[in-house]
């Protein structure tokens, strides 16, 4: 029955669009418009909730600011308010991105039934539902995490059965854990049908005593998913490492019980081990991998590599010393919580960046392709249908979600990503436009509901303009939606 | 010849050269493109619709070029097109689809496609560094610092971005320690389609590109290739250019089937070569498909799925002349149900094309977990 309704799905999503009164942007639109007026702000600097909700968020949508502001009194303790809500998702209501992305029919598909489907219906649908989550939801913050994990187990769709089991892996590892516990994660990711393909663990098997072990995997589990390639470990480790998940495999498409994760013991290294330190016994089988994982989850560089990225992501590029060591601090004495890693993290000086000496942080962080996208359909309330028209600038600008090659997934600094602005600036002139199919922005509502052009300018830069930027956004004649979505300042945040 | 020394100079910034991928979806029929005249078992094997010693163009005493390809044996008689047979890969499942797919990547579970890895590991790139002719990007794209696909060039035309736009943006970005050098080439490039788009293109050194009259498919095809010299003459920065020319299956008739593309691939790349001058030296054209077809011609003029095929290697430096260690088509030299054997790799003679594009010491980095030996092609 659920085979013959998929099958129907999928034959006919094609042909809904073109429907009368089956209009997907329609269905959109509706829950995500906000009534009445909103307020930018009138700070000529970025001022707090400017910034903490820049950073956490992927963009400020029309009216943010003012719920922001309405939790409390003071900004410091909406700020706090704000950040504790976004720590608990799960009360938050979702109900606008879980209807964003119904549609999405293989998202809810069990792991063995996605080879039902075409690896680029998957693809597509995977992409689509990460950008109408990153537009649409309102737990702001465990999107920018899941996106954070993305990166950091990161899987290409175009290697082998990835390209039907990642649909898998962001579902059951990444959107499962990511505010979980980091043990946990690492473990489901570790045993993750789409992983055991990617970096080969499958196909790492000890049979005979000449065999050796394919140390793909192992290299990259202490080299990007825990320790960090200066965290302490030595070639010897990774090849102990590798010798602890031999047997460890994924069933192909090409049979029955497609993509079970079995262990087997004929193709498992049984005999002593050593990694990091740690004595592991011969005839362990299974468990080798179970202390494998436990022991490089809790190594302390594991602590400072993934505190580390997280500051990068939400402070800077090179992260102030103290607050890598004080988020480390909280993840290890939490024993890899998660939340309250970023709980730590979070209520920073360096991050809040109140202090004079920390100033210049507000609004130097350049977004990355994905995130400059979303927060301009946040930012305009554009009404998306997240499809191919859009998409393809994410590839244009080099981030496709879901295909970078290689395992360190795509980079967080700015150096990376200053190379795009061409197809940064033709996608913000063509939203504003309208000519990216699929995607609409009602510029006249936007308008008016902000109070005019002065109001527009504030609420894209987050402050109010100098007088100079003004002048250029406002004197010239070029069309100023467009011209505020391609600025520097909106390239950042 | 005085070259002026800033046109001298403006050549030598531009030198990074561009790289053209061509794939013959369905399998093309190497057997009909560059036919082993001088070999009985091929006339055999296939006695209604083999090319004929005396139809065939001659390369050399033993391989012909179809008569419907005549427009390229000047460049391979001067030495620009290197023709590399019995090429293949080792994917055996004869499927349209696993074979294109392990051809595009560049080997069996790796990530990203061929061309994605070697402009990733040879570093720089800018917006327009690899482009696909069409509506969407192949595999063989997949994982390159940056990739548009694009139906026409006025997807890149300033449409929106017009003067004032610019000029505001040049404005605000100035000064800016991080983008603004960026700023700067996105307004080069931008201002570089802006001036191909106040023209219609006019092809030079006397290259005319297919009409209407050579067919639609020839026409089509030759307009895609036309775009791509296009890009390539305006300097805007491609290393990279994809273009597919489908409907090479032919099982039924096969000599109505592959005509018109015959024709198609012949006038593309005479005007192509023509059009681009003296850039053809920097600028190499591969024109490859996932497998060839079965030496043995079927009962209904056809022919099957087969393994090993022909590939070309158009300019960039090519070496030209065949390049095959011909394994024959008697029934001991044939492979599964009766097909030319793979004597050649494809990722071979891709390496030979790739190491003239800097990708000399980062061979292992595109083609992963291979040892590979490119050809001099």
């Amino acid at each position: 029955m659920s085979l013959t309704r998929r099958t129907f799905l999928l034959a006919t999503s094609g042909a809904c669009v073109s429907l009368g009164g089956c209009d997907p942007l329609e269905v959109l639109r509706a829950p995500a418009q906000e009534s009445g007026t909103f307020v930018a702000s009138t700070s000529p600097g970025i001022d707090l909730a400017q910034h903490v909700l820049g950073r956490c968020t992927f963009g400020l949508r029309p009216g943010d600011r003012s719920a922001f502001l309405a939790l409390a009194p003071q900004p410091r303790a909406a700020t706090a308010a704000w950040i504790e809500e976004q720590l608990a998702p799960q009360k938050i209501d979702d109900e606008r991105a879980e209807r964003a992305v119904r549609r999405c029919d293989s998202l809810d598909a069990p792991i063995g039934e996605l080879y039902e489907y075409k690896p680029q219906v998957l693809l597509r649908e995977l992409t689509a539902a990460a950008l109408l989550r990153a537009t649409f939801s309102k737990r702001q913050l465990y999107e920018v995490l899941v996106e954070f994990w993305t990166d950091h187990f990161n899987i290409d769709c175009s290697k082998g059965e990835c390209a039907w089991l990642k649909a898998g892996d962001d579902r059951e590892v990444i959107r499962k854990h990511a505010f979980g516990r980091f043990p946990e994660l690492l473990r489901a990711s570790a045993f993750s049908p789409a992983m055991l393909w990617y970096l080969d663990g499958r196909a790492n098997v000890k049979r005979t005593a000449i065999e050796r072990p394919n140390e793909n995997y192992a290299r990259e589990l202490l080299e990007l998913h825990t320790l960090g390639v200066h965290g302490g470990y030595t070639q010897q480790d990774v090849m102990e490492a590798a010798r602890c998940l031999t047997g460890w495999t994924v069933r192909d498409k090409n049979g029955f019980r497609k993509a079970s994760v079995e262990f087997h013991a004929d193709e498992h290294d049984d005999g002593r081990k050593s990694v990091l330190g740690v004595e592991i016994p011969a005839g362990g089988r299974e468990r080798d991998a179970e202390i494998l994982l436990e022991t490089v989850a809790k190594h302390p560089s594991t602590a400072a590599h993934v505190s580390t990225k997280l500051c990068q992501r939400f402070l800077s590029d090179d992260p102030p010393r103290a607050a890598v060591e004080a988020v480390a601090a909280a993840f290890r004495t939490s024993g890899g919580e998660i939340v309250a890693t970023l709980r730590a993290l979070l209520v920073r000086p360096e991050f809040l960046a109140e202090e004079p000496e920390f100033a210049a942080l507000r609004g130097a962080k350049l977004k990355r392709p994905f995130h400059y996208t979303v927060s301009i359909l946040r930012a305009t309330e554009a009404a998306t249908d997240a499809g191919p028209a859009l998409t393809s600038y994410l590839a244009r600008m080099g981030h496709a979600p879901f295909q970078f090659p290689t395992p360190d997934g795509y980079p967080e600094e700015a150096a990376a990503w200053q190379g795009a602005l061409f197809w940064r600036w033709k996608l913000a002139l063509a939203l504003a436009g309208g000519h990216v199919e699929g995607t609409r922005i009602d510029a006249p509502r936007l308008l008016e509901r902000v109070g005019g052009h002065d109001g527009l300018v504030a609420h894209l830069l987050g402050r109010q303009p100098s007088a100079r930027e003004r002048e250029l956004f406002l004197g010239r004649g070029a069309p100023i939606l467009g011209l505020l979505l391609a600025s520097p300042i909106f390239q950042r945040c | 010849m005085i070259l002026h020394p800033q046109v001298a100079k403006d050549t030598e910034r531009d030198e990074p050269r561009a790289l053209i991928a061509i794939f013959l979806r369905g399998a093309a029929d190497g057997l009909a493109l560059v036919p082993p005249v001088g070999d009985d078992d091929y006339h055999r094997a296939r006695p209604r619709i083999a090319v004929q010693a005396s139809e065939g163009l001659r390369l050399d005493g033993f391989f012909a070029l179809h008569p419907l390809m005549a427009e390229l044996l000047p460049l391979f008689q001067e030495g620009q097109l290197s023709i590399v047979h019995a090429c293949g890969s080792d994917d055996d499942t004869r499927s349209h689809f696993e074979a294109q797919d392990l051809m595009e990547h560049g080997g069996t579970s790796v990530a990203g496609g061929w061309i994605g890895r070697w402009l990733r590991a040879s570093g720089g790139s800018g917006p327009l560094a690899a482009l696909a002719l069409g509506p969407q990007l192949p595999e063989s794209l997949r994982g390159a610092p940056s990739a548009a696909a694009l139906e026409s060039l006025d997807e890149l035309r300033p449409g929106d971005d017009t003067e004032p736009v610019r000029e505001v943006l040049g404005e605000l970005y100035r000064g800016d320690e991080l983008l603004g050098p960026s700023a700067c080439d996105a307004l080069a490039a931008a201002a570089r389609i802006g001036e191909l788009a106040q023209r219609t293109y006019q092809p030079e050194h006397g290259a005319v590109y297919a009409t209407a009259a050579d067919g639609e498919i020839a026409q089509d095809f030759g307009r895609g290739l036309a775009r791509i010299a296009q890009l390539v003459k305006a300097r805007v920065g491609v290393r990279a250019a994809t273009l597919d020319l489908e409907g090479w299956d032919s099982h039924f008739v096969q000599e109505t089937v592959i005509a018109p593309r015959l024709r198609a691939v012949a006038l593309a790349l005479s005007a192509f070569a023509r059009d681009l001058g003296p850039l053809l030296a920097t600028t190499s054209v591969v024109v490859m498909t996932e497998f060839g077809r079965r030496v043995g011609e079927n009962g209904s003029l056809g022919t099957d799925h087969g393994r090993g095929g022909a590939f070309f290697v158009l300019g960039g430096g090519t070496s030209g002349g065949m390049h095959c260690r011909w394994p024959g088509l008697g029934e001991g030299s044939l492979i599964g149900p009766g097909d030319l054997s793979v004597v050649h790799d494809y990722r071979d003679a891709l390496a030979g094309v790739l190491a003239r594009h800097g990708a000399g010491d980062r061979m292992e980095r595109v083609f992963p977990g291979r040892v590979i030996a490119p050809m001099p092609v």
